[in-house]
């Protein structure tokens, strides 16, 4: 049973992205013949600038290539052949039901927990359900840094709870470590973007030291160290730029 | 062996409204070699309007088989049948017949009524007439009280009988039924007789298989008697009642060959 | 056309008054009303997943009465001995086909108003907008895409002698052409000639009932289709459909209407085989 609970989960977790690009998905012989174009999931979303949605747009669009006969050509007309989004305001609710259903099948599938939140949170502006919803996945999956990440996002985004957001995030941190210690096989996706929120928080709170010792690790795992390296040296140039007694509030740690 | 004419109710000028010409149907099975069994063998027959004609003949004589090649279920292999002069393989042959089967059962789902305007509208009845007509089998049949009900509460007996309506609704010439009696409690074989009388006085033409000899002598004017799928004896019942010096069923018992004690 | 109309009433009448109907629609009534029931993350405006349940049980439920009623209905005129009355009646073989066909799909058509209607009143209520095209465009091309099925059950009816299996075998070829019949071709890609070529004939010789399957267009409220495409996809469908109904036609006509009775005929030689076949054998 629990393989098979498993395999619904990820078959509605999949449902949920087919219902985000409003029912235009490859099927399984698509991907088999045009090379797996990739739709990654909404959760990604998040993380993807416009640049590389645009060219997740194009390979989409393409998944169908040309008709092959006129039966394909004609068949065209019955099903969602053209690239969507669920974009209009709102219209992102629509998913929510098979992530529920994913969540509730595979509550160890951390990643239904953190796409779900996002939309909640992102598009849909329902906080309370996001950080219910997150805090539910923590219960279910203890260890998992990336629901931890995506907590601190709501504290941090929506309840502007800097305190809160930087313990989340600093025990996600811890989390991370211990998996990779334990793994061998570190998140570095994951870890670069709880550094560069933790460095963000701290550089708002006026902590320059200490973001700028995240930006440091930062910089370590970051396949842009240049673009790092070039905020440490902003941030350093504002340190020295700024007036002694916001200087001195740069050497108050973070810690809670 | 060739039929015995005992003799022939053919009247000069009169036209057969049923006429069976060296009739022949043989079918084969799916095996391997492809076994041919004849069901009947070289039939000929006629039957004349307001005859009360029996079909007679031990099971498997061949009496179904005819009844069916007759209404176009089964194709004959070589010879021909003429129901009022046209083919029976013409659906229009079908017109002016009623037929009875054996042991049949009717769309459960229907009431009596809901059958017969079935079957009416297929005979194309005027749909003034239809109403009317219903009306008249029902209570020639005994079934009017019953005509709003499901055919799936009837008894055998009531099922018989609409059975005998459907066959009466488009106020058949020729009727044809195939054991009309069988399997009936003698209060409904009785009913049945009586119809046939009925239809007879009315100046129908009744073409009745059976192998109930007792009502075959009651109500036959003349009777065919088949046996292994050939015609052993044609002519009128008290013929062959003279001829054999027996009853019916004893001169039937000799004219299909058959000796007590021998299978 | 008289005589097919008769018999065409007959079936409806069948329909209404046996129980399947009822028990499919308050089924699809009572998931889709406790699925509706449900609560997402307090948003009851979430509309679409409901509409799909909606529609995949309406396409189940259709499905199986569109081939349960007519896996049916030769077998069970044979086995309960109808069809002798009503073939001695002045109505043609063909006629009959055509009555059944008529009557199974007439049949099918009201169904799918009354599921239909359902599935608006649910679409509606959350949605408060109807898209009457859409909709319509759904339940014109479900009810021609029920045609070919009734059709094609019709042939199966006549070719396998029992019921059960008719419908269980025309059940999994329509499944595997609503589930497959799209990718054929990309299938037949991949695959080394002669293969390819067999997939390749199969994928145009099978009709492709997945291309009246509009629930995706419906649930996720795209455009209609155009019109003239609904024309077309029409037009295929009624080609099909009279194609099996000829073949059904051609089967039956050379089909005795009875079957071998063991024991009653002169002589009998005739094996089981025989007496399995539909077509070899008749009571004497």
């Amino acid at each position: 049973m629990g393989n098979s609970r498993q395999l619904f989960a990820n078959h509605f977790f999949t449902k949920a992205d087919v219902y985000f690009h409003s029912g235009y998905y490859p099927s399984v012989f698509d991907q088999a013949i045009g090379g797996a174009p990739h739709i990654t999931a909404a959760k990604d979303a998040a993380a993807e600038t416009d640049a590389e949605h645009g060219r997740e747009q194009s390979e989409e669009a393409g998944f169908l290539g040309p008709p092959r006969d006129w039966i394909d050509r004609f068949s065209r007309n019955f099903y969602p052949s053209r690239h969507s989004h669920l974009d209009r305001p709102g219209e992102a609710r629509e998913i929510l039901p098979w992530l529920r259903i994913a969540a509730d099948l595979d509550p160890h599938k951390v990643e239904t927990y953190t796409v779900a939140a996002y939309w909640l949170r992102e598009h849909l502006n329902r906080v309370d359900e996001a950080e219910q919803l997150l805090r539910e996945g923590w219960r279910a999956n203890p260890d998992s840094y990336e629901i931890l990440f995506e907590l601190g996002r709501v504290f941090d985004e929506n309840r502007h709870d800097s305190q809160r957001a930087r313990n989340v995030w600093e025990l996600a941190l811890g989390k991370w470590r211990q998996r990779s210690a334990r793994n061998g096989e570190p998140d570095d996706f994951v870890l670069e973007q709880i550094l560069t929120r933790l460095a963000q928080l701290e550089e708002r709170e006026g902590h320059w030291e200490k973001a700028l010792s995240y930006l440091e690790k930062l910089e370590a795992v970051s396949p842009k160290p240049e673009a790092i390296q070039q905020q440490i040296n902003d941030l350093k140039k504002k340190v020295v730029s700024a007036p002694p007694a916001n200087r001195s509030g740069a050497q108050q740690t973070g810690k809670p | 062996m060739p039929a015995q004419a005992v003799t022939t109710a053919k009247l000069p000028g009169m036209k057969p409204i049923l006429k069976i010409e060296d009739l022949v149907v043989e079918y084969r099975t799916r095996e391997f070699g492809q076994r041919v069994t004849v069901a009947v063998n070289r039939l000929s027959l006629e039957v004349f309007p307001g005859e009360v004609f029996g079909f007679l003949g031990p099971n498997g004589a061949g009496k179904t088989t005819t009844v069916n090649v007759l209404l176009g279920f089964v194709p004959v292999t070589r010879g021909a049948a003429y129901i009022f002069n046209v083919n029976v393989r013409d659906p229009i042959a079908r017109q002016r017949i009623g037929y009875l089967p054996e042991l049949t059962y009717y769309y459960k789902f229907l009431t009596a009524e809901e059958l017969l305007r079935f079957y009416a509208r297929i005979f194309r009845i005027p749909r003034a007439e239809i109403g009317p007509r219903i009306d008249e089998v029902l209570k020639l049949v005994g079934l009017d009280t019953a005509r709003k009900r499901p055919i799936k509460t009837y008894s055998k007996g009531m099922q018989q009988r609409i059975g005998l309506a459907q066959a009466l609704i488009n106020e058949p010439d020729l009727l044809i039924l195939d054991e009309p009696t069988s399997g009936l409690d003698p209060i409904g074989r009785m009913n049945v007789r009586e119809m046939i009388q009925r239809l007879k006085s009315k100046g129908k033409t009744v073409f009745f298989s059976s192998h109930e000899l007792g009502e075959v002598e009651t109500v036959c004017d003349r009777v065919a008697i088949l046996h292994q799928g050939e015609l052993k004896a044609t002519g009128r019942v008290s013929d062959l009642v003279e001829k054999y010096k027996c009853n019916l069923e004893q001169a039937f018992l000799k004219v299909i060959g058959y000796e007590p004690g021998h299978e | 056309m008289n005589n097919a109309l008769s018999v065409a009433s007959i079936v409806i009448k069948e329909l209404y008054r046996r129980k399947d109907f009822y028990v499919l629609f308050v089924l699809t009534a009572i998931i889709t009303l406790l699925m509706g029931s449900l609560h997402f993350f307090n948003d009851d405006r979430i509309v679409r997943y409901l509409k799909e349940i909606c529609l995949l049980l309406i396409w189940i439920s259709a499905l199986a009465i569109a081939v349960g009623t007519s896996a049916r209905q030769i077998p069970a005129e044979r086995e309960n001995r109808t069809i002798f009355p009503l073939l001695a009646k002045p109505i043609t073989r063909g006629q009959l086909i055509a009555g059944k066909f008529l009557g199974c799909w007439l049949a099918c058509g009201l169904a799918l108003i009354v599921f239909y209607f359902f599935f608006g009143v649910i679409s509606v209520s959350r949605e408060h907008q109807w898209a009457a095209a859409s909709f319509f465009q759904a339940l014109w091309l479900h009810w021609w895409m029920l045609g070919v099925v009734v059709a094609m059950t019709l042939l199966g009816s006549v070719v396998f002698a029992a019921p059960s299996s008719n419908g269980t075998i025309c059940l999994l070829i329509i499944l595997s052409i609503l589930l497959l019949g799209r990718h054929l071709n990309k299938v037949a890609v991949q695959l080394a000639e002669p293969m390819s070529g067999v997939v390749s004939a199969v994928y145009f010789a099978v009709p492709h009932l997945e291309l009246f399957d509009v629930r995706d267009l419906v649930v996720h409220n795209w455009d209609p289709i155009n019109w003239l495409i609904c024309v077309g996809a029409t037009l295929y469908a009624a080609a099909y459909a009279i194609f099996f109904l000829f073949a059904t036609w051609l089967v039956f006509r050379r089909q005795l209407v009875l079957r071998w009775q063991p024991g009653c005929s002169p002589g009998t030689r005739v094996g089981r085989a025989a007496a399995l076949s539909p077509i070899a054998c008749w009571a004497s």
